[in-house]
């Protein structure tokens, strides 16, 4: 049967029209755009801050001028102690993002699976949603005690809900047809799970794990503020409760930074992961 | 000599209805398909068309009775069986290609194979420049091609189809049914079409069933005989009025029928 492909009818319906020239080719130029934009507005923040501080409309108590800040983050970042309390925060993260992220996915392919299971826990996942984990730290700290693991485990808890809830909302509303797909082929539970199932729920996932980062670095620094003795929350703290506001000033940068690193990163992921799928 | 295809015996469905009744979807159906031929089901919407395609499918067990496709008893999902279905089944994050290739590569086919036969199927179906186009940038009745060709490359002997075009504008429907038709002459496989639409499934096949409302039987078989190179022109021919006629008037006491009971259920 494959040798008799006759020439196809050819019609002048819109229904076999030429290829369409890809939307690839515009994307490096609203990158650069992009890039360009950001750029003037970083400038425009420096320029409105010194600004700002030499024309005194605010004290130096409040915002310390950028001409101190500057220095005092060459500084800064030169020292041990700095890469330090960085690399105990990105431990952190890194572990809760990961960790929560997976035990979040693993969790919400369980409720999927189970959907009684599912609705029965679904209402508690939600309000823990809402809850200001935070408050649970002095328990974390009678549990594991005082070091980073009690960070680590409120920031996995954080990163791990939101993952839960967008993998089984995702896993949830796929179309039937696939699934119906999957088994007119002869699927089996794996080839089910990570052909059709996983990748369908793709964008509810992905979205899962730009919250569950973010939740994960807020978790964390917010956790260092009131448990750490190290790590940048900690230290954030730390030069504001001894006044001394330009060194503080330069580790909110750096979280700053931080954070807009990490959703820089998870944008670039999200869009090698969903590919060409509607409005990408 | 004709090869038996699609052989149905005794066919019933039930379904259990909770607290209410149970609901018979399909009664004591018997038809067989010879090998090769095209065969439509019409009936009244919620008359059990496409849970008989299901069960011949393998994808519903029967409450009784069963199938055989080429000699052989269905047990379940089956590599002899291709379907198409009526909803988008194209996977978005695949490639033409890629999707093409799903089928056979779930069914273990070799990797040297399935670029070789995708290719080929594309080109059947006429999407040739959209091989490495993604679902989205496809309109409806292109994606409809696709899944077809990925039925096709799994080189099933019987192809079922479930208002492969439903979810279709009518000037598609068209070139789509006579695209199936111009495909089906060519590779020559059993075909069983469920359509809700008459004339789609006199333009279409060699013989239509007509089924009736629950509990779904085959309350009529027409042969339809038009020449085998039809195209869409002979729907204005007496002989198509004629059979046309003929199945509305068993048709339309069943759709009746359908609908009272449709709306006083509700």
């Amino acid at each position: 049967m494959e040798s008799t492909v006759a020439a196809p009818v050819k019609t002048e319906s819109p229904h076999t029209p030429t290829p369409v020239p890809g939307r690839r080719r515009k994307r490096p130029s609203t990158g650069l755009l992009s890039a360009v934009c950001t750029f003037g507005l970083l400038v425009l923040g420096c320029l409105f801050w010194h600004l700002g501080s030499a024309l005194a409309w605010w004290s130096p108590a409040t915002i310390p001028p950028l001409t101190e800040v500057t220095p005092a983050l060459v500084e800064i970042l030169g020292s041990g102690e700095f890469w330090g309390d960085a690399g105990r925060t990105g431990f952190e993260i890194a572990i809760a993002f990961v960790g929560g992220g997976a035990f979040g996915l693993l969790v919400g392919i369980g409720f999927w699976k189970a959907p009684t299971i599912g609705r029965v826990f679904e209402p508690y996942l939600v309000s823990f949603y809402a809850v200001p984990l935070v408050l649970f730290y002095p328990v974390m700290i009678v549990i594991v005690g005082i070091n980073q693991w009690s960070v680590i485990i409120l920031a996995s808890i954080m990163a791990g809900i939101p993952m839960a809830l967008n993998t089984w909302v995702g896993l949830s509303g796929l179309p039937p047809v696939y699934l119906k797909l999957a088994r007119s082929l002869g699927c089996n539970p794996r080839q089910t799970m990570f052909e059709v199932a996983l990748p369908a729920a793709a964008p509810f996932i992905v979205a899962g794990l730009r919250l569950a980062v973010v939740y994960a670095l807020i978790g964390a620094v917010a956790m260092e503020f009131v448990t750490a003795s190290a790590g940048l929350g900690f230290r954030i703290r730390y030069l504001y409760e001894s006044f001394d506001t330009v060194e503080m000033f330069v580790y909110v940068l750096v979280v700053l930074a931080m954070s807009l690193a990490l959703t820089f990163l998870l944008s670039v992921a999200e869009r090698a992961l969903l590919r060409g799928r509607a409005g990408r | 000599m004709s090869q038996p295809g699609i052989q149905i015996s005794d066919l019933s469905v039930e379904f259990a209805g909770g607290d209410a009744d149970p609901v018979t979807a399909v009664s004591g159906v018997s038809q067989e398909i010879d090998a090769h031929r095209f065969v439509s089901i019409v009936g009244p919407s919620g008359c059990g068309k496409s849970t008989l395609l299901n069960v011949v499918a393998g994808l519903q067990q029967p409450t009784a009775g069963s199938i055989m496709i080429d000699g052989k008893p269905v047990t379940g999902p089956d590599r002899r069986i291709g379907l198409v279905f009526q909803e988008d089944s194209t996977l978005p994050w695949k490639t033409t290609t890629d999707n093409v290739a799903f089928g056979m590569r779930i069914l273990g086919v070799a990797k040297r194979d399935q670029q070789r036969r995708a290719q080929e199927m594309i080109d059947l179906v006429g999407l040739q420049g959209f091989e490495q186009s993604y679902p989205a940038m496809l309109s409806g009745g292109m994606r409809q091609r696709v899944a077809l060709a990925r039925t096709l490359a799994q080189q099933p002997s019987v192809l079922l189809m479930d208002e492969p075009f439903a979810a279709l504008d009518q000037q598609t429907r068209i070139l789509l049914g006579a695209e199936v038709r111009r495909i089906w002459r060519q590779t020559k496989q059993t075909v069983l079409f469920v359509t809700h639409d008459l004339s789609e499934a006199i333009l279409m096949s060699q013989q239509v069933w007509v089924m009736s409302y629950r509990p779904g039987r085959i309350i009529d078989v027409i042969d339809v005989d038009l020449p085998d190179d039809r195209d869409a022109s002979v729907v204005s021919t007496p002989a198509f009025n004629e059979l046309q006629n003929r199945i509305w008037s068993t048709l339309q006491q069943e759709a009746m029928r359908g609908f009272v009971a449709e709306s006083t259920a509700a």
